[in-house]
């Protein structure tokens, strides 16, 4: 591929669109996020999804739908970035909660403590 | 009679070969960007190295992706096939041999939970992080902040990685698929 493809290469295109980059980051966040939360969601009775596959039982249904939400969340957020520069700091901090709560939520103890 | 049966030929290929080669593969990832850290490239010798760097982290997402999908839908099926009604031996059925001992029952109810789900949120990080490798290139290289990001998210994928692996070492070396 082309050096000047690549949109954050500032010796080459002059321009630092960091959107696509943090679409991404994001979206990997609420992908993580949405893997906890379908599985508290489902440990506490509250919702379950549906099995996708008979022989893997309910985590073929949880975890497809936890990428299917990634996935849009993805392309959304992609749509409406991919041209633009925003501040990292806040995306990073709100992509590390959500994936923090996701990995926390995914540990049998705590679904426990809801 | 052959040495290994078909489950437990994929359950090599799920830990060993495609979980190890990822884990391997995050390891010479966090490596790469931390030689990158400064953003040039005199720690390789001047050569331009966000290609190869793309090309690892591409490596990665594809090995996490395949581990979790092998893992599964083809492991852990055979991991909960239910014994026959009053069979005594449970030796074939794993998830119910764990679960009939209270000393072991642990390991179904916390490690092959955690690892049912845990490992996907590496995969979306990983393939995240090959995503803006790929399409930056040399950019993710001079941008510090999407650096960092991407390392962390590598460096959260290393430790998912390791830990599931060490449960799945605990549950397969107690209640292996034979």
């Amino acid at each position: 591929m082309h050096d000047a493809e690549h949109p954050l290469d500032p010796g080459q295109t002059g321009t630092l669109r960091n959107g696509p980059a943090l679409a991404a980051f994001l979206a990997a966040g609420i992908g993580s996020f949405a893997m906890g939360l379908i599985l508290v969601l489902n440990e506490t009775g509250i919702f379950a999804p549906p099995t996708i596959y008979g022989p893997a039982g309910g985590v073929s249904g949880r975890t497809t739908l936890a990428v299917v939400v990634w996935l849009v969340a993805w392309a959304i957020l992609h749509f409406r970035w991919k041209d633009r520069q925003l501040e990292p700091g806040r995306v990073a901090l709100s992509t590390f909660v959500l994936i923090a709560f996701g990995i926390l939520a995914t540990f049998p103890p705590a679904w426990a403590l809801i | 009679m052959s040495l290994f049966s078909e489950r437990s030929i994929w359950t090599m290929i799920h830990g060993m070969g495609l979980g190890g080669a990822a884990l391997l593969a995050l390891a010479a990832g966090l490596f790469a960007l931390y030689l990158m850290r400064r953003g040039d490239t005199a720690a390789i010798g001047g050569t331009d190295a966000s290609r190869p760097i793309a090309l690892l982290t591409a490596f990665i997402a594809v090995m996490l992706w395949l581990t979790t999908f092998v893992g599964t839908y083809i492991v852990f099926p055979a991991y909960r096939v239910p014994p026959p009604e009053g069979a005594a031996d449970l030796s074939l059925y794993p998830r119910y041999m764990l679960l009939a001992d209270p000393s072991t029952a642990w390991l179904h109810a916390f490690a092959m939970e955690t690892k049912e789900h845990l490992p996907f949120i590496a995969a979306i990080l990983a393939t995240a992080v090959a995503f803006v490798a790929w399409r930056y290139r040399r950019g993710l290289l001079a941008n510090s902040q999407l650096r960092r990001i991407a390392t962390a998210f590598l460096a959260l994928c290393f430790a998912i990685v390791a830990w599931v692996s060490l449960l799945g070492v605990f549950v397969n070396k107690v209640a292996p698929l034979e």
